[in-house]
This record gives structure tokens, C-alpha cells and sequence, in this order.
């Protein structure tokens, strides 16, 4: 995978906006997902969506408690489709 | 008042079968979790259960199986029979002087899976006919009481996770009200099959990890299947067959949250237990052990150990508090059957089973669990305690048999 890590990040943030049904001229990674009315039936679609593109699974717990900002979420499950790439190739 | 006292345990979990087992599980900290894989599921997001063995399943469902027979009613039916052989019930005990109360969450979900596989993937139009007698949520309930000759009042609760607790307590109150004088209680889940699975992976709320209740860095519960049954019934009823007692079941709520289906309240959960220790007639500072609800989710964590504090005090001196769950799973509907059970054990072992694979106490809640060693109790009553999704909360209290 050579993937710059510049694409999946905007890859990472439409997916965001659209699960999330957020424009995407609203959204930006220092948004706060609670200004952006994001709520934990949205937050579900969104981790769903990422199970089906990337192959992540991220229980709805603590690696979620300490997520705030869309930039948060993009870190988390860049780490997460990191670690599945790893795996995978190990 | 009529007395409520427990004559007989019998429990199926991934432990092993029989209650003896199980508790033999969580005294020792051996966990019952394996690695379970579905045909149906090749992209599954979790790997863990804790599943009954191969050989326990093969003896459960096949050796002693029926056709008619889901697994689900196999587990309540050996569960059953065990709580029956410990309480010495014979034939002239059964009639309509005793209930059955057997709850589900989800029934015979392996019955469902595999026609809702056959005709929609596989177009089968030959399905099993008696599907919907071996998938309705009482069908476990009902077979015990057609294998006993039980004829008294059944019920099948099913009030996920508190299902099982609510079966002990309502069969507690058909005894106190007089209705009947013994009743057969408990729950049963067999609720490891790839269409359940997959719907929990949806949710999110299992851990692709290790189970770690309390502990802060839990990440998720793992689910469990099993049964547990008990034999309750009145002091007189008990005394007059010269049966032994191996406890009493000396109080009980059950209350709603009223509020959202998934995110528990910690008020409700802590007037739910402050209600059962009224209803025995006990302090909390009588109380020395508590089988917590313990899902290792962040919701159930914060919440129960709020709810605890308020009830038994910020520092919840002379109490110890543990999670069996990495253990024996989270049975659902059999779950507050088989912690019943534990807890029983642990009043009469004098001994708080430990919450294994705690790493390290959370700064969010300030609790430090029974964490991986078992830790002896000095204690004459135990607590049980149950918080289902739906905000259904139930808590049992069993306090030791003085006479």
C-alpha cells in the first residue's frame, strides 16, 4: 500500500461528513463533533462505514471516550487502518 | 412473612456443566472465552466467546438433544435437572404447588439462523417445521415444566440482560404472595450464532480484545451463553421435606429506567439496590460481596460504580466488588442466573470470586475491583446485581440460612 497519508485523511474526512450527513464546507478537523451534531447513531454509521472500507472494527468504548474533534476520529482510525494493514501484511 | 430459601443450583456455562464447575471457573480465574468463528460471518470483527467446549456442546445438544428441542431449552432443561437432583425433588413435588420462571433474551436464535439462512440464501423452501415451537423466547421455560410436571404459573421473561434476575425475583414473589410453594427459576442464551453475533459486532459494544471489567483500558464486553436454574422455595415448603438449605433469598427489586434504551442511569440502578436491601430487611453494611453487572463497557462501568457509592458509600468500605463476566461471559439472558449462582457460591464458599484481566484502576471512577485473585469474605449476605439495556434494572439479595 502506497497510499500518501494526505489522501486517506481527506479520504477519512468525506467519509466522516458523509455518514455523519454534514456538508462538507462545514466540516474541517478542528470541528467539534458535538458543533457539528454529531450524535452516537451517526458516530455507529460512521464506524460501520469505515468497518466496510477499510476493515476496522472500533468498539464504541474507551478508544472513543477521549474523541472530541473530527481530527480525533481521522487519528483514531488512521491508527486503527494502520494496524490492519500490519496485520495483514505480517 | 413467608421465608424464600434456595434448595438447588444447576448451571450450563463455558465453564463446564454443573454449578460446582462454574464456580470452580471464577474461584480459580479460569476463563471460559475461546475462539469462535461462523461459516455464514467470513468477516468477523470479534473472535471470542465465551462458548461451551465442543464436547459439552456435542453432549448437550446432540447426546441429549431432541428434534424438537433448540439449544436453548436443551441448556435450561440440564440446568434444570441438576437444580432439581442437589434440591431432592420428587414426582409429588411438582403439580400446580410449582411454578417455572425461565427467561431468554433471544430465544432459539440457532433455530432462526440457520432457516433464515436456508431460505434466503439457499432458497430452500424445506425448512424445519417446528421452527417457530423451538424459536419462541418460552419454549425453554416450557419444556421444563412439561419434563417435570410442573403445572403451576410460567412465565418467560425477557428483559435482556436482567431476564434471568427477574425470573428469580418474580418466582421470590409468586412464593411470598403464596401462589405456589416452589418455583423453578432462572434463564437460559444460546444467542452464539453468526446473525446475533453480527448484530452485537454492529453495535460496538464487544471488545475485539480481552474483557476487562473496571479496568481502564476496558474496551467492550464479550458474550457468553449458558443457563442457570434454582429451586426456591417457602421455608415450610422446604423444612417439611426435610430438604437442605443452602440459603435464603432475602430480597429483591427489579425497576425501569424510564429514560433510553441504551445509556444507563446511575439514580435508577442505585434506587433499584437500595429497594432490594429494603425489601431484606438488611443494611448495606451487612452486605460483604457483590456480583456486579461488570460488562466492561464504559457506560456500565461509570454508571454501576456511581450507582454502587451512592448506595454503599464513596470508599464502599468492608464490600468487595467483582465482575465474573471475562469469565463466563455476558449470558444475557441467562446472566443473572448464573451470577446468582456464583454469588450463592461465594456466601457459601466465604470466598469474592476476582475479576480477572484487571490491569489498572480507571481515574474516572476510583474503584479498585476483586482484581484477579480471590479474596476471602467474612459476610452473611451477598448481592446480585443486573442492568439490562432498555433500563431495566434488577438486584437479589441472599443472605445465609440461620435457622
Amino acid at each position: 500500500m502506497s497510499t500518501e497519508k494526505t489522501d486517506i485523511s481527506q479520504e477519512l474526512l468525506e467519509l466522516v461528513a458523509r455518514e455523519g450527513m454534514v456538508d462538507m464546507s462545514e466540516i474541517s478537523p478542528e470541528s467539534r463533533l458535538e458543533d457539528l451534531d454529531i450524535q452516537s447513531a451517526d458516530f455507529v454509521m460512521i464506524l460501520m462505514a469505515l468497518e466496510e472500507e477499510y476493515g476496522v472494527y472500533i468498539s464504541v468504548d474507551n478508544e472513543l471516550t477521549e474523541v472530541q474533534t473530527v481530527q480525533d476520529l481521522l487519528t483514531l482510525a488512521e491508527t486503527k487502518i494502520r494496524e490492519g494493514q500490519k496485520d495483514a501484511t505480517a | 412473612m413467608t421465608r424464600v430459601v434456595v434448595t438447588g443450583l444447576g448451571a450450563v456455562s463455558a465453564c463446564g456443566l454443573g454449578a460446582d464447575l462454574l464456580w470452580k471457573g471464577v474461584a480459580e480465574g479460569q476463563s471460559g472465552v475461546r475462539p469462535l468463528s461462523f461459516e455464514a460471518l467470513p468477516n468477523q470483527r470479534v473472535g471470542t466467546a465465551a462458548r461451551l467446549s465442543d464436547e459439552d456442546k456435542t453432549r448437550v445438544t446432540e447426546s441429549e438433544g431432541h428434534r424438537m428441542r433448540d439449544p436453548v431449552a436443551q441448556y435450561a432443561l440440564v440446568a434444570a435437572r441438576e437444580a432439581i437432583e442437589q434440591a431432592g425433588l420428587g414426582p409429588n413435588d411438582f403439580g400446580d404447588e410449582c411454578g417455572v420462571v425461565i427467561g431468554s433474551g433471544f430465544g432459539g436464535a440457532q433455530t432462526l439462523d440457520d432457516n433464515y439462512i436456508a431460505f434466503g440464501v439457499d432458497k430452500n423452501m424445506r425448512l424445519d417445521p417446528m421452527a417457530v415451537p423451538k424459536i419462541m423466547n418460552n419454549a425453554a421455560a416450557s419444556w421444563v415444566s412439561m419434563e417435570t410436571g410442573a403445572s403451576g404459573p410460567i412465565y418467560s421473561p425477557s428483559t435482556a440482560c436482567s431476564s434471568a434476575s427477574q425470573s428469580i425475583g418474580l418466582a421470590y414473589q409468586l412464593i411470598k404472595a403464596g401462589a405456589v410453594k416452589r418455583c423453578l427459576a432462572g434463564g437460559a442464551e444460546a444467542c452464539l450464532v453468526g446473525g446475533v453475533f453480527r448484530v452485537w459486532e454492529l453495535l460496538r459494544v464487544m471488545t475485539a480484545e480481552k474483557n476487562r471489567p473496571f479496568s481502564k483500558d476496558r474496551n467492550g464486553m464479550t458474550l457468553g451463553e449458558g443457563a442457570g436454574v434454582v429451586v426456591l422455595e417457602s421455608f415450610e415448603s422446604a423444612q417439611a421435606r426435610g430438604a437442605t438449605i443452602i440459603c435464603e433469598l432475602a430480597g429483591y427489586a427489579t425497576n425501569s429506567d424510564a429514560g433510553d434504551l441504551l445509556r444507563p442511569n446511575p439514580d435508577r440502578a442505585a434506587a433499584c439496590m437500595s429497594a432490594a436491601l429494603a425489601d431484606s430487611g438488611l443494611e448495606a453494611r451487612d452486605i460483604g460481596y457483590v456480583n456486579a453487572h461488570g460488562t466492561g463497557t464504559v457506560a456500565n462501568d461509570v454508571t454501576e460504580t456511581t450507582a454502587l457509592k451512592t448506595v454503599f458509600g464513596d470508599e464502599l468500605a468492608g464490600l468487595e466488588v467483582s465482575s465474573t463476566k471475562p469469565i463466563h461471559g455476558h449470558t444475557l439472558g441467562a446472566a443473572g442466573a448464573i451470577e446468582a449462582i456464583v454469588s450463592i457460591q461465594a456466601l457459601k464458599n466465604q470466598l469474592a470470586p476476582p475479576t480477572i484481566n484487571f490491569n489498572e484502576v480507571d481515574p474516572k471512577i476510583g474503584f479498585d475491583p476483586v482484581g484477579n485473585e480471590a479474596r476471602p469474605l467474612r459476610t452473611k449476605a451477598v448481592m446480585s446485581n443486573s442492568l439490562a439495556f432498555g433500563g431495566v434494572n434488577a438486584s437479589l439479595v441472599f443472605k445465609a440460612f440461620d435457622g
